[in-house]
């Protein structure tokens, strides 16, 4: 048939067409190669202090340089930009003597005025620019260069014991004036993020690639570092693919090197396969669900208790997820400042939690099986959280565990875009996940459970000890007493079972053979910098 | 001139669509909860100082009435600022301009696929000399309706680039990067045009002129593609408005699957994150394109049936009403 034919015809030139235009592998480097990077998320906006997805954190962890280094191992600080610094006994004023030849990648210093303009910025925000101030930052900082340009001293109006941390973190990136002066939204343009890091951004098409390029002349790594020079790497292109198969079957064809997130089913077969799987916890909050002493039978610390013993961790980890995943020992995650083991309170114990929900008076039960009181069904509701991938099953596992305690979890759906603003101003919501990286978690106890941050808890500072803990914590300048309160601050969550921890929560990302050095940082972002990629 | 009011009337319509689904969609936006810079001051993860929310209101301009909001943003719009992402800090014509270029190649190239499958099949169902293959060209409208696009771009995918290596899933490599997507809207979206031109094709098979044609001896081949395919082919020109509303629609999924940054990529991303400068934008914009099409749809049928016009008849009613009437002129 003549239809045939032309529709033969059709198939052949498409695959003369597409043959002859076929994927071109990137030529091997004298160096340690090039790198294709597929995220699973697009890095929307460069600005610094509003650098909120963790995608966008990734890149200027490889594009900046802070003032100090956390090291992911030890966790200790160690010098990086500043080669030195003191804290005053007072908390109030901090010094930080800089490394000398350190450059921006637009050829300018980074000496002490540059310093100083970063962390006034950071502090402040740029109102008429409509730039917010870094949420990590105190407010108020000041800061005086010498003339000298090698010194910074910082004052701070009151004491603020995370500021040591913070000054670790992927949000405190030291950027060239280049970048500050830039309008809010020059700021947002990758290229735009002038720092003075081992890559430099090329280019970028947004939502579709950005190539970073090795910085010639990179000299000043963190002393721990094996590399004290240039990266391995000549070029990084990340590319955003949101697409889970995709992603995965991109990276199996050869044409991506590294990629981020695959879902934990995947994780055995391609560690089986010889593809290295590689994860971690980052530093900070672990994620956990705040329970509201205010919203239905929850005033009753009994049933608050039942529910944190009434989740098997161990069975969700293990059906569901993948060694690379562990159940959360605390409010905070291991390795976190502070870090303090607290899982022998909340263990899976469906006895106790029966014994605690008869104290509680839950005695009835209704013809579906679910506990009652007065009539009244337990019934704690939530939404699900919108951040996770792995979100929805999690929610429904801890379901179905409610359910042989006889409670009933109330799972409810959100969009996006709505999730903050509709639920976290229901007030019958009993519980809702929190808990994400912070690079010192003092800043995040605080903005979660503190009568001046957000009060998620909802008791308006009610609960006298634990407003009192929390306000120690940043006036507390000596590490030994910092961490003294820290541990407190987790005995008293846990204790008074306003929060029930779930999961550490990891960053997985999967690497083809040839890829070598590649390590994570103490908040689990990606490091480029030692990666090397031989063919 | 009956005409020229008849477009007039037509272009007024079409501009009053276009300015009413902006202004519902606009103010739509401002009750439903959580833009990115309400989430940004609600958020639990950064209390801001009062001072920098009032400011970050103020930058925005959303400390202003929604009427104050309304008349600031179409004075804008007239004066072409189009505004910025509130997400990415991109200008928002950047934005769509990238996502334009980007989808009307795909939409131009899936439009041609979608015809050319769609005219393959309808010609296999309705004249293919073995009944076999007919019924099995006739089963793929149904099969194209049924299938999701996803399921279709991740098969060409696997096969493809996957397996055969013969496309990047991931790099732009100029028109052959759009070839699968282009595919994968063609197959997903053709069958509604398939089905409607295998019924024209049948109907105008019957009819008494296809036997007058025969009887003066004209070949078959010139019956079926000067004849019968010219009179059966007209009510699919209603489906092909349509069809380019699904192509857009369905380029959402496509462009995702296949990471491409085009429109419908555009449109994804800001409903998800409820980013209004863009989302206005590009409700314009749809709505525009689908506007016009129909447009051009109802102001091509008096070139291709005069009597439209003269009998003052509306376009755009059923298709199965046209042939008939064409029937009776032809025959």
């Amino acid at each position: 048939m003549k239809k045939n034919i032309w529709l033969a015809a059709a198939v052949t030139a498409v695959t003369l067409l597409t043959a002859g235009c076929a994927a071109q592998t990137p030529a091997a480097s004298s160096d340690g190669g090039t790198l294709t990077y597929l995220d699973a998320e697009i890095a929307t906006s460069a600005q610094v202090q509003e650098s909120g997805t963790w995608q966008t954190r990734a890149l200027q962890q490889n594009i900046t340089d802070r003032l100090l280094y956390r090291n992911a191992d030890s966790g200790e600080l160690e010098p990086w930009i500043a080669e030195s610094w003191t804290a005053s006994p007072d908390g109030l004023t901090y010094t930080f003597v800089l490394r000398k030849g350190v450059t921006y990648s637009d050829g300018t210093p980074v000496n002490a005025s540059s310093v100083k303009k970063n962390l006034e910025w950071q502090s402040r925000g740029d109102d008429a620019k409509g730039t917010t101030p870094n949420a990590q930052f105190p407010s108020g900082l000041t800061a005086v260069a010498d003339d000298d340009e090698r010194t910074v001293v910082v004052t701070l109006p009151e004491p603020y014991a995370p500021f040591l941390n913070v000054l670790t973190g992927w949000g405190a990136g030291l950027v060239a004036d280049a970048t500050i002066d830039a309008s809010k939204e020059g700021q947002s343009k990758f290229v735009n993020l002038i720092g003075s890091g081992p890559f430099v951004v090329d280019s970028e098409v947004y939502g579709k690639e950005i190539v970073l390029t090795r910085r010639d002349g990179y000299a000043w790594a963190p002393p721990s570092s094996a590399n004290q020079g240039e990266a391995h790497l000549e070029q990084v292109t990340v590319i955003p693919v949101l697409e889970d198969s995709v992603r995965l079957g991109t990276l199996k064809s050869g044409e991506g090197d590294l990629i981020r997130y695959v879902q934990p089913s995947e994780e055995q077969a391609l560690a089986d396969a010889g593809y290295q799987v590689v994860a971690a916890t980052g530093v900070g909050l672990s994620n956990q669900w705040f329970l509201r002493p205010d919203a239905p039978f929850l005033g009753d610390i009994n049933v608050r208790k039942a529910l944190q013993h009434v989740i098997d961790r161990d069975a969700i980890v293990k059906n569901q997820y993948t060694e690379s995943w562990t159940p959360a020992t605390s409010v905070l995650a291991p390795g976190t400042f502070g870090y303090l083991d607290e899982s022998e309170k909340f263990a899976y114990d469906l006895d106790e939690t029966n014994a605690l929900l008869d104290a509680a008076g839950f005695t009835e039960r209704d013809s579906d099986g679910y506990r009652t009181k007065d009539g009244e069904r337990l019934v704690v509701k939530t939404y699900i959280d919108v951040y996770d991938n792995t979100a929805k099953s999690l929610f429904q596992a801890i379901q179905n565990q409610f359910v042989e305690a006889g409670i009933e979890l109330s799972l409810n759906e959100l969009d996006y875009s709505t999730y903050w603003a509709t639920a976290f101003a229901d007030p019958e919501v009993a519980a809702l996940r929190v808990g994400w990286p912070h690079p010192d978690p003092s800043k995040g106890l605080s903005e979660y459970y503190s009568a001046d941050g957000s009060d998620l808890l909802g008791l308006a500072g009610s609960d006298a000890t634990l407003q009192a803990l929390l306000d120690a914590q940043n006036a507390a300048t000596d590490d030994a007493q910092r961490t003294a309160l820290l541990g407190q601050i987790q005995d008293y969550l846990i204790d008074q079972a306003y929060v029930i921890p779930i999961l550490n929560d990891s960053q997985v990302f999967v690497a083809a053979d040839r890829v070598d050095g590649f390590q994570l940082s103490d908040g689990a972002l990606p490091e480029f910098y030692n990666v090397s990629v031989t063919d | 001139m009956a005409a020229r009011q008849y477009v007039a009337r037509r272009i007024a319509q079409a501009i009053l669509v276009v300015a009413l689904v902006y202004i519902i969609v606009f103010f739509t936006l401002f009750v439903l909860p959580g833009d990115p810079i309400e989430n940004k001051l609600t958020s639990p993860l950064n209390p801001l100082p009062p001072a920098s929310a009032e400011a970050l209101l103020a930058y925005y301009q959303l400390d202003k009435s929604p009427i104050e909001q309304f008349a600031i943003t179409v004075g804008r719009l007239f004066s072409g600022d189009l505004g910025y992402s509130l997400v990415s800090g991109r200008p928002v014509s950047e934005l769509i301009a990238q996502g334009v270029s980007d989808t009307i190649v795909l939409a131009a190239m899936a439009f041609v696929f979608t015809l050319a499958l769609s005219l393959a099949i309808a010609l296999t169902t309705v004249f293919a000399p073995w009944a076999a293959l007919r019924n099995a060209a006739a089963s793929l409208p149904i099969i194209s309706i049924s299938t999701p696009s996803f399921l279709i771009g991740f098969l060409l995918l696997t096969i493809f680039s996957f397996q055969l290596g013969w496309v990047s899933s991931i790099r732009d490599q100029g028109l052959v990067s759009y070839i699968l997507p282009a595919a994968t809207l063609a197959i997903a979206v053709n069958g509604v045009l398939s089905e409607v031109l295998i019924q024209g094709l049948r109907r105008a098979r019957a009819e008494p002129f296809v036997t007058v044609l025969r009887a003066k001896g004209t070949g078959e081949g010139t019956i079926a593609i000067r004849h019968i395919l010219r009179n059966g082919a007209i009510p699919s020109i209603t489906v092909l408005a349509l069809v380019v509303g699904e192509l857009l629609a369905g380029a959402v999924v496509v462009e995702t699957v296949f990471s491409r940054r085009g429109l419908g990529f555009v449109t994804y991303e800001s409903v998800r994150d409820q980013d209004t400068p863009v989302i206005l934008i590009v409700v314009i914009l749809v709505s525009t394109v689908y506007v016009v099409i129909n447009l051009i749809t109802d102001l091509l049928y008096p070139t291709l049936d005069p009597r439209i016009l003269r009998h003052g008849a509306k376009p755009g009613g059923a298709p199965a009403a046209r042939p008939t009437r064409r029937q009776k002129v032809t025959a």
